[in-house]
């Protein structure tokens, strides 16, 4: 629909932070610290480590800012954002936030509310005594760092073949697709358990798994843009002058592709935290003592099955469905956007 | 046509070969081997054998056979309609495999008995008139639904059917016989996290058909609304949603593990699941060979479907 | 209970190894416990109120049953206990009665073991028990071939010499030593053995030991044939396993068992894996369950039902390697006992049943157990031997144990309150979690690891099993020929009290090594519907329903 509408003045500093680099500077200043803090935590000194998260709060919090603003047609997509960017400040802010140690024994099965030497158990205890309210914030830690970089590398993956296979064609594409077709044609679950079961049980071994399981769709959806894209002007200006194939695909073709795979990407990130939890539901995902949403739902699973106890599974199944939900009505909002433009 | 069908069912072929390769291959590795004498003898016990006995255990086993003539003889049994042992159930997996099969596909019958007609429902009264209300509400359904993982489904629903109101078991493990009860929470986790993107799908196909130039022009000739909708609307969107439903099938023996280990349903999903972490290979390659050919075939008859039913890819 | 004292327990165990009929032990013990019954039986006495009939339903994994002499769970053998039976049997109370043999007699130097059989034994099939039998199933458990867990047992080894030849490995091959097992009579069956073996009777109830009937042959499954008061009726692996009581033997006479009444008619076995057990429970499908975790006795607390904790030495060891850094230095290996309070940890994880354990693995209930002076947390102490060792704060000791869980998640609950402790001492524990199958292939491997060690029905077992000089299942490296001699001179020590007094060298010897934090004896917890009475409470999870019936 092609309305017009008088462009509304914004603010200078809102253009500014929407600008790509402004937008990559703080998203890297959320990403990298988290990932540093959870998947290396010895890697870095004691002293830098405890103050590593500070700078991303405010990071978080202006992502937030600007993402509201440039998407406030869309109130389905602000729903979306302001539920992730919840999570993602738990994140980042559950070492200085004033909570129990989410892997100490205090008062076990203590119910919500229930207190103890002056700490209120705001959501109860697990089986252990363990701090539910801090678990949740803790565990959601685990769940994003992993399923986002699992979904990014599946994405590097399955861009790179997308783009192969779609600009170079020919015996690269036959032979890209088929490999491709081989793993779509797995139930995904049944992959996981296979690759997961070969490897072990892991973090890193998650990202793996989760790459040979998405990695082939999302190259499909790549190949198809770039069959679609390489047909345009300014792909042949370019071929014209002379410029390598390799070049052309990052420079002129993957830019273009960017908007439906964004949308694909945050649906994506969806199915990657269901897969991380169901899959640590299942004995083969992250492994304890530290928590995350799948591991409290399993260590619950055989003593909380009773009305009084049950706040111990719905706790962190709630958690994960307001995450999740918050990934998917975001990605329908940016659809519906793209849709209108 | 013919031709497209052959084509596509000789692609299924030499995948079902590659994955079955590629199974032996990582299952024959002296890890697995391992992993198989450690969940039957005992970790301690393990230890204890010697070269020599353990190399004699693996030969009781027959797992000491190289693997290519393994292989091989896998294959000739296969065509034979033998699936081979099953090291952990201790019976042929032919048998266990059909049993799992028929608890999968009851559960996977009423799944589809009910999402069917709740998901194309709500999607034809969404797509009737896009953006108002209805749509609205229904579209927000479906997003909910969907959004929440079949895990926290499952226990949202065991929280409040099966521990506050007790009406029914938590547990579907049927042990003292078939009991329907049993199956209706696996049944409505399911429906619950699968309706939505069917309903989805429906909205989309319908609403594209009510903007129709020949949906437009029988309304402007004045035939009574309803009567458009059921008679010419409503057949030609329902031709997206069918390809999307038998897609659903591939989706569900996904669904199906963590629905099974859950309820504790002795179904397929759970097989396979036990089977993985046994190392139990001849069901692990039956199982995966199941899912390989279930979710391929459906992708050919979506596929075939899809150009049977669409009126424009047909006549082109 | 007066700990130099010889206590009644003891003295029926001592009773029963000398081949004194039971009744006759116990009224010498001047007492009549629930055991004391007249035929001189291995089950609790009859019960007058027993009701007749009914299904006992078990939630439980079920496995396979191939071959009883190969089993590698106590699982499998619950499905067969009731079918097979064994020479002795050891009770919940951890006392070894005969079962299958009446009595036994035992030479002074403790090698030549001659067992009477009871009379009047059929099997299913009609035929008659006797002493070829039992000569049978020894012989077929010697067979190196067959690969049966027995041979590992005191009793067996010592029924088999070196041959002189080395396998591949370099291995010693063996061979059974002849005349190593021999039928006196028709029903006196003698074991000669080349050592003094003090744990024959116990050693004859361990699960792989059951008397099979000399057709058997694999699977036990196809055609079990047994002396037991049920037969399998149905076995579906993963999924239920059902016995009925056998009234009519293969050949169409009635089938008379010698133990006595047996209530129920009908054992239904149904799987669950441990996880979901007590969940079955809740749910009303099954009367009781195999175990269920600690974890999970506040939901078993508010079920309908009796919560039963049977009192075991099965523990967890969370051991160092003696010969890896830094635990080869003993200053390292005292500061870290030191710095942890085992009774605290036992108050945390177990804290309504359960023995606090002292690093030397043998439990109060064990027969020998001897009282050493309780150990004291010594922070200053632990910190002290640590300068010594050359660690201090700006130079922690930094350590890993790996863990692997296979007994639940109670390891890793261990492991935390470890590290929590030992973080006073300035030492820094990381925990290593993995999956079961994971730590099972480096059980031995690891320097530092937590490994669970199941019940044994003497204190002596498991200190031949575990920390013997070069032992199969020496996970500590631990050599030391001092403990090695301390050890043979208590296992050939018949009588209790001379052994307990023989114990506390061995014991000591072990924990002044510091081989390992041992904090726990633990429970082991079952739960069974208000409706099954006489369910007992076995410190193996050995399941023993001859006497058990429901309402």
């Amino acid at each position: 629909m092609a309305v017009t509408e008088a462009p509304l003045p914004r603010p200078a500093l809102v253009e500014i932070l929407r600008s790509t680099k402004a937008m990559g500077t703080l998203l890297s200043l959320v990403w990298v610290p988290l990932t540093i803090y959870v998947m290396f935590p010895n890697s870095v000194p004691d002293g830098i480590r405890d103050s590593l998260l500070i700078p991303s709060i405010p990071a978080v919090l202006i992502l937030y800012a600007v993402g509201v603003h440039s998407w406030r047609e869309s109130r389905v997509a602000v729903i979306g954002l302001t539920l992730i960017c919840f999570w993602l400040l738990m994140a980042v802010s559950a070492p200085y936030l004033p909570l129990a140690d989410p892997n100490k024994p205090i008062m076990p099965f203590a119910v919500p509310g229930a207190e103890r030497d002056g700490h209120i158990f705001w959501l109860g205890a697990d089986f252990k005594g363990r701090d539910m309210l801090s678990r949740a914030i803790w565990g959601c830690q685990r769940v994003l760092v992993w399923g986002v970089t699992a979904t990014l590398i599946a994405y590097i993956v399955g861009t790179l073949f997308g783009l192969l296979a779609g600009y170079l064609a020919g015996w690269w594409d036959e032979i890209i697709s088929f490999v491709a077709n081989v793993f779509l044609s797995f139930p995904v679950m049944v992959l996981f358990i296979l690759i997961l079961n070969y490897l072990g049980p892991s973090g890193f071994n998650i990202v793996i798994a989760v790459t040979f399981a998405s990695a082939p769709a999302v190259m499909r959806i790549v190949r198809g843009l770039t069959l679609d894209i390489k047909q345009r002007d300014y792909v042949l200006a370019a071929q014209t002058r002379g410029e390598h194939p390799f070049y052309i695909m990052v420079v002129e073709l993957l830019p273009n592709a960017r908007g439906p795979i964004i949308v694909d990407a945050c649906l994506r990130l969806g199915y990657t935290t269901v897969a991380i939890t169901t899959l640590t539901f299942l004995g083969l995902g992250l492994q304890p003592p530290d928590p995350d949403w799948g591991l409290m739902i399993r260590e619950s699973a055989g003593t909380a099955m009773l009305w009084k106890f049950s706040y111990m599974l719905l706790v962190p199944a709630l958690s994960v469905s307001s995450m999740i939900l918050g990934f998917n009505l975001l990605a329908d909002g940016l659809r519906e956007m793209s849709l209108r433009d | 046509m013919l031709k497209l069908i052959l084509r596509r069912l000789a692609q299924m072929v030499l995948i079902m070969a590659v994955v079955s390769f590629v199974l032996f291959v990582i299952f024959d590795s002296d890890k697995f081997k391992k992993q198989i004498a450690v969940a039957e003898l005992g970790g301690f016990a393990v230890s204890a054998l010697t070269e020599e006995d353990y190399r004699a255990w693996l030969a009781s086993k027959g797992l000491d056979v190289p693997f290519h003539e393994r292989y091989a003889n896998w294959m000739a049994n296969l065509f034979q309609g033998d699936l081979g042992h099953s090291f952990e159930k201790n019976t042929e997996v032919a048998g266990l495999l059909a049993d799992r099969l028929l608890n999968t596909g009851i559960l996977a019958f009423w799944v589809f008995a009910l999402m069917i007609p709740i998901a194309l429902t709500l999607g034809v009264i969404a797509g009737i008139k896009e953006g108002s209300p209805q749509d609205r509400v229904t579209s927000f359904i479906s997003v909910f639904f969907t959004s929440i993982p079949e895990i926290a489904t499952a226990i949202i629903l065991t929280v409040i059917f099966a521990l506050g109101l007790q009406w029914l078991p938590a547990k579907s493990a049927m042990i003292g016989g078939w009991n329907w009860q049993e199956l209706v929470l696996p049944v409505m986790t399911l429906v619950l996290y699968d309706f939505g993107y069917v309903a989805r799908m429906t909205r989309a196909s319908m609403a594209e058909v009510m903007t129709s130039q020949y949906i437009r022009t029988a309304i402007l000739k004045g035939i009574p609304r309803n009567r458009v909708i059921l008679r010419h609307a409503l057949r030609n969107a329902l031709i997206a949603p069918f390809t999307v439903i038998v897609l659903q099938l591939n989706w569900l023996l996904s669904g199906v593990v963590v629905v099974e280990v859950f309820f504790q349903y002795d179904g397929f999903g759970k097989m396979l699941l036990e089977a993985a972490l046994f190392g139990d290979i001849y069901v692990i390659q039956a199982g995966t060979l199941v899912a390989v050919f279930v979710a391929v075939l459906s992708q050919i008859i979506s596929d075939i479907g899809y150009t049977f039913l669409n009126p424009r890819i047909r006549f082109n | 209970m007066e700990r130099h004292e010889i206590s009644r327990r003891e003295f029926v165990r001592i009773a029963a190894l000398l081949g004194v009929a039971a009744p006759a032990a116990y009224k010498l013990a001047g007492s009549t416990p629930a055991f004391a019954e007249a035929a001189n039986s291995p089950f609790p006495a009859p019960d007058a109120n027993a009701k007749r009939g009914g299904i006992l339903r078990v939630a439980m994994q079920v496995q396979k049953m191939e071959d009883p002499a190969t089993y590698a769970w106590a699982e499998m053998s619950n499905q067969t206990r009731h079918i097979l039976e064994y020479l002795a049997m050891t009770g919940p109370d951890n006392v070894t009665r005969p079962m299958l043999a009446e009595s036994w007699e035992v030479s002074e130097d403790l090698k030549t073991w001659t067992f009477n059989l009871r009379r009047g034994v059929k099997w299913h099939n009609g035929d008659a028990f006797v002493a070829d039998h039992v000569v049978f199933n020894v012989k077929r458990w010697l067979d190196p071939q067959l690969g049966s867990a027995n041979i590992g047992l005191s009793t067996f080894a010592a029924m088999l010499e070196e041959t002189g030849e080395k396998d591949g490995e370099g291995n010693p091959i063996k061979r059974t030593i002849e005349g190593a097992v021999e039928a006196v009579d028709s029903h006196t069956v003698r074991f000669n053995l080349s050592r003094p073996v003090l744990s024959v009777p116990e050693d004859l109830y361990n699960y792989p030991t059951a008397i099979a009937h000399p057709s058997f042959t694999a699977p036990l499954s196809d055609n079990a044939i047994g002396t037991g008061p049920f037969a399998l009726a149905e076995l579906k692996v993963g999924d239920k396993c059902v016995l009925k009581r056998v009234t009519k033997t293969a050949d169409g006479q009635d089938f008379e068992y010698w133990g006595g009444d047996v209530y129920l008619d009908e054992i239904h076995y149904y799987n669950f894996d441990e996880d979901n057990q007590l969940t079955a429970f809740a749910g009303g499908d099954v009367d009781a369950i195999y175990e269920f975790a600690v974890e999970q006795i506040e939901l078993a607390k508010a079920l309908p039902g009796t919560i039963i904790a049977a009192r075991t030495a099965q523990t967890l060891c969370c051991r160092f390697q003696v010969n890896q850094p830094p635990f080869d230095d003993l200053r390292v290996r005292q500061a870290l006992v030191k710095s942890v309070d085992n009774a605290a940890i036992k108050e945390l994880v177990y804290p309504e049943d359960g023995d606090v354990a002292e690093n030397h693995h043998v439990a109060p209930i064990h027969p020998e157990y001897f009282a050493l002076p309780p150990l004291r947390r010594d922070v200053e102490g632990a910190k002290a031997l640590l300068k010594e060792a050359g660690y201090d704060e700006s130079n922690p000791l930094k350590i890993t144990i790996d863990v692997g869980n296979t007994d639940g998640p109670w390891h890793q609950t261990v492991c935390e309150a470890i590290r929590d402790q030992m973080k006073d001492a300035g030492i820094e524990l990381s925990i290593n979690v993995m999956p079961p199958s994971k730590y099972w292939e480096i059980w031995d491997k690891t320097a530092c690891g937590a490994t669970a060690w199941t019940h044994r029905p003497l204190g002596t077992m498991a200190l031949s099993l575990g920390y013997r000089t070069g032992v199969p299942w020496n996970e500590t490296n631990f050599a030391s020929a001092e403990f090695d001699a301390a050890l043979d001179d208590a296992e050939a020590t018949f009588e209790v009290e001379p052994r307990r007094a023989k114990m506390e060298t061995v014991q000591r010897l072990l924990q002044d090594q510091a081989v390992m934090i041992q904090p726990v004896y633990r429970p082991v917890y079952t739960i069974v519907k208000d409706r099954v009475t006489g369910y007992p409470a076995h410190p193996t999870q050995y399941h023993q329903f001859n006497r058990v019936w429901v309402a």
